[in-house]
């Protein structure tokens, strides 16, 4: 099953797309031949637990997950699998946010953080690890492949990759319709909600794939 | 580059350009000049203004990036009606290098009730760095 773990609808507000022309897109993507399942909105600094794709996914048959992308004090992270729990305890507008309390809530109320491009300079995990800081020992995975990497960030990340031993996700960060699943996640399991989701993320059953040509 | 394309030409995933073009240093002077007639250094037009806030190099100016961005919509058909274009600005784009734009259809009203189309435009350095993102939404005619 295939699903790119990184959008942006113009909920974030460098984002140009709406969910209805991801939804759209995808389709057009089928019927050129290529494979793509879902994929999870991770607006910037934000999570809205009111909204619901259900409606919209299940027309289309495309699975439509939330998450969130997230400033910290150690670089962008996605975060899956948010729980009221969580949205209770962290601030997401919070652009100085601690990622180590994040992870921990993360792991305390069922979801997980992922550090995203994390060869990017000034907001990538890789760099802050460079830097000398320490901790984050419950971190398996991070962002292996992302859809808007410039030179030099996808090498940087397969660096911390190997020097960690992380498994890597794959998301095309996609700020425009036409992007979205450039990059992705591929799962051994199916994935029909944001529980399934961590679960599968945890395991650690999937690899990031790019989108065949 | 095919003139007079008309609604029924294009479909979805259509690719749009690429057009390959750099703007030079008067390029920017000549832009700018437009609202100036005596122009006053800037980050716009001088490296030195520029350095001084905190930029390597002079940059284009953000309306000449939408104008150009623009552009690559306009020049695909004689026939085209650019009725909005949106863009985000990723990076600052400066002068005198290597870019690409291009675009691709991402919609289509097939019901019939209008001609317009939607598209995704991008500005690329020669890395394929996403120096400006943005989307378009053109009109074409029927065909006669």
């Amino acid at each position: 099953m295939l699903l790119d773990l990184h959008t942006h609808s113009v909920a974030s507000d460098d984002s140009r797309a709406t969910v209805e022309q991801y939804v759209k897109w995808v389709n057009v993507l089928r019927r050129k031949g290529k494979s793509i399942d879902g994929f999870v909105l991770t607006e910037h600094r934000q999570f809205d637990h009111d909204v619901d794709y259900t409606s919209l996914a299940s027309d289309d048959g495309i699975i439509i997950l939330k998450g969130a992308e997230l400033d910290t004090d150690t670089g962008h992270f996605l975060v899956y699998g948010i729980s009221e729990e969580i949205t209770d305890e962290l601030d997401f507008s919070d652009v100085n946010m601690s990622a180590q309390n994040l992870v921990d809530i993360c792991d305390t109320y069922g979801g997980i953080a992922i550090p995203a491009h994390p060869g990017r300079a000034g907001i990538g995990f890789a760099e802050y690890l460079d830097s000398g800081v320490t901790g984050f020992e419950t971190i398996k995975s991070v962002e292996r492949l992302n859809g808007s990497n410039r030179p030099g960030e996808g090498e940087k990340a397969e660096s911390l990759i190997k020097a960690k031993g992380y498994l890597g996700t794959g998301g095309s960060d996609a700020h425009i319709v036409s992007a979205i699943g450039i990059c992705m996640t591929s799962f051994d399991k199916e994935i029909k909600n944001e529980s399934d989701l961590v679960q599968e993320l945890r395991n650690g059953r999937f690899t990031a794939v790019r989108l065949e040509s | 580059m095919k003139k007079n394309l008309y609604f029924e030409d294009v479909e979805i995933g259509d690719d749009i350009g690429p057009i390959k073009r750099s703007v030079t240093d008067e390029d920017v002077i000549e832009f700018v000049s437009v609202r100036e007639k005596e122009i006053t250094p800037s980050r716009f037009t001088s490296n030195e203004v520029a350095n001084r806030e905190g930029m390597p190099e002079a940059i284009v100016p953000g309306p000449m990036n939408i104008a150009l961005m623009s552009q690559i919509l306009t020049d695909w058909s004689d026939t085209v009606c650019l009725l909005k274009i949106d863009v985000v600005f990723r990076q600052t784009v400066p002068h005198n290098i290597d870019l690409t734009f291009s675009g691709i259809v991402t919609d289509k009203d097939e019901t019939g009730d209008s001609t317009k189309l939607e598209c995704d435009v991008v500005m690329e350095n020669s890395d394929g760095v996403k120096l400006v993102i943005g989307t378009g939404v053109i009109a074409l005619p029927n065909k006669p």
